[in-house]
């Protein structure tokens, strides 16, 4: 299995666009959003450059978490997933390095966002606040790795690209990643409540402000998790890796 | 790979039925090959060929009928490392290098094949360090049978493996083959190039619309089909001719099947026909397999 995860983190690593877009993008927006808002009269205060923060590091993460899994959509066009089928590794393992490919890459962005944010935009935080944030971002974007692992076994190898283009920027933008929900008119509010990317950026407000954990936005998130894995796990047992000729 | 008693067959089919939707691949089958055995598994596309060789890797599961490999389930002989295969739409990664690819299948067998004699065996010795993407038909080809292999594992499965290989390339892979199955190998495959079977099964068996139509070594299957074919360039033909059962005509060729050659020839005499370009023959490999598949698809 360490064999598999070490395959498959060289396979990311050789993707210089795929760093680009989930690393640097992120933080730079970070710092973009920080010196606009900064411009502005009245300048910017602690509180907005910690959210600008929050909200990039979210950004990054979903980011992330999508373009690291949809790639199962390339593998299965490939044929690669029915070659793996026929050696001994076992099933179990490539789902298992799947998800820890998702998640150890959702690491990156989001440190690097935080970064950015302390040294750059002089964000301060309490060292636990620091670890906290970190800690339940990283943790809860299980629910984009889940999600992303749907769109990679639901969509074709040429839809998936665009579509996780499309996936992540609608929960970006609609979930008050890029502007926040509070300026949203009431009827798009509601919309971004049922997004997951709204609560997972309110749980990492929530980790950054020293709040300790809210219940709610855990919950939420749990949820959907849930409900993307079970998901997969339908569309991929639909799925057949055999030839349907011959 | 833990030692077998030689009286399990590497490979027993037994009632296999498998469906794609509406459309039945294989019909009641029953198949039994022994260790060491070289099959051809002939037919043409649609035969079930690949449904069979998907069904004993465990990539399907059969609508009913039983497959056991080596004694085992096909999912338990695959994870003992009992098989290696070639499928048809099998693939390689992208952005990886052909010997990241052979390391990662490698390290999944007990028992693996040493890289440096693998790689040569297989001809891809200059090809690892190469990232997959720039590899030529031929050259993923060849890098598919290491994968193939890499545990060398008692039993070979290969759906199509010279599709996409030239003349060269296809001698080669058949040295390798033959090398492999006189050490004991039980290599199974799937093709459509009736020569390859000819040349390297001890056994053929030849499917059609998911039955099994003939089984038995080339000799056998080819003397299945009596008679002979008479060609020969002609423009018209007499309608009724004697001893025919079927004609083929491509471009100004004309083949005829016939149960009596004489008959069929002063038939020809006397109807005025000029016998240019004569040529008659005993059945190939391939009007064998063409006639017991064409009847076995309308029973």
């Amino acid at each position: 299995m360490s064999t598999l995860l070490a395959f498959q983190l060289r396979r990311l690593g050789r993707n210089r666009q795929f760093l680009f877009f989930t690393v640097l993008m992120p933080a730079a927006f970070s710092v973009f959003f920080t010196k606009v808002f900064a411009g502005a009269p009245g300048g910017i205060s602690q509180e907005q450059a910690a959210a600008t923060m929050v909200s990039m590091m979210a950004y990054g993460a979903l980011g992330a978490a999508l373009g690291a899994t949809v790639r199962l959509s390339f593998d299965r066009a490939s044929g690669w997933l029915r070659q793996l089928r026929v050696t001994p590794v076992p099933q179990t393992s490539v789902v298992a390095v799947d998800v820890a490919v998702g998640m150890l890459l959702t690491l990156p962005p989001l440190l690097v966002v935080a970064a950015v944010g302390r040294f750059v935009n002089g964000v301060r935080l309490e060292a636990g606040q620091w670890v906290g944030l970190v800690t339940v971002l990283w943790l809860a974007s299980a629910v984009f790795v889940a999600l992303g692992l749907l769109l990679g076994w639901a969509l074709e190898e040429k839809a998936a690209g665009g579509a996780i283009g499309i996936v992540g920027t609608v929960l970006a933008l609609l979930g008050g990643l890029w502007v926040p929900v509070e300026l949203f008119p009431s009827g798009l509010r509601v919309v971004a409540h049922a997004l997951p990317s709204y609560w997972y950026a309110e749980a990492g407000r929530e980790a950054a402000a020293g709040s300790g954990p809210e219940l709610l936005p855990l919950l939420v998130l749990a949820g959907f998790a849930a409900l993307f894995a079970a998901l997969t796990v339908v569309v991929a047992r639909r799925r057949p890796l055999t030839a349907v000729a011959g | 790979m833990p030692a077998l008693a030689l009286d399990v067959p590497a490979l027993d089919i037994s009632g296999l039925t498998v469906r794609h939707g509406d459309v039945l691949a294989v019909d009641d089958l029953d198949l039994r090959i022994g260790q060491g055995e070289t099959v051809a598994l002939l037919g043409p596309n649609g035969a079930g060929k690949s449904s069979t060789v998907s069904a004993v890797l465990g990539l399907l599961r059969p609508s009913a009928g039983a497959v056991r490999v080596l004694g085992r389930t096909p999912s338990d002989a695959v994870r003992a490392g009992c098989v290696g295969a070639m499928l048809q739409h099998g693939g390689l990664p992208g952005e990886a290098r052909v010997g990241e690819v052979v390391h990662l299948v490698r390290s999944s067998y007990a028992d693996p094949w040493p890289t440096a004699d693998l790689a040569a065996t297989t001809g891809i010795d200059g090809l690892l360090g190469r990232p997959v993407d720039a590899l030529s038909g031929g050259q993923r080809q060849r890098v598919l049978l290491a994968l193939a292999l890499a545990g060398r594992p008692p039993l070979l499965l290969l759906d199509e493996p010279t599709s996409a290989m030239d003349v060269e390339g296809r001698r080669a892979f058949w040295t390798t083959m033959r090398g492999l199955a006189a050490r004991g190998t039980t290599v199974v495959f799937a093709t459509h190039h009736l020569e390859e079977a000819d040349a390297v099964a001890d056994r053929v068996v030849v499917l059609a619309g998911g039955r099994l139509v003939a089984d038995g070594s080339a000799a056998a299957v080819r003397s299945a089909v009596s008679g002979r074919t008479v060609r020969l360039t002609a423009d018209r033909l007499p309608g009724d001719l004697p001893g025919v059962t079927s004609v083929t005509r491509q471009g100004a060729t004309v083949a005829l099947a016939t149960g009596d050659v004489e008959a069929t020839l002063r038939a020809l005499l006397d109807a005025g026909v000029p016998l240019t370009d004569l040529d008659v023959r005993g059945a190939s490999l391939e009007d064998a397999v063409l006639s017991l598949t064409t009847s076995g698809a309308t029973r």
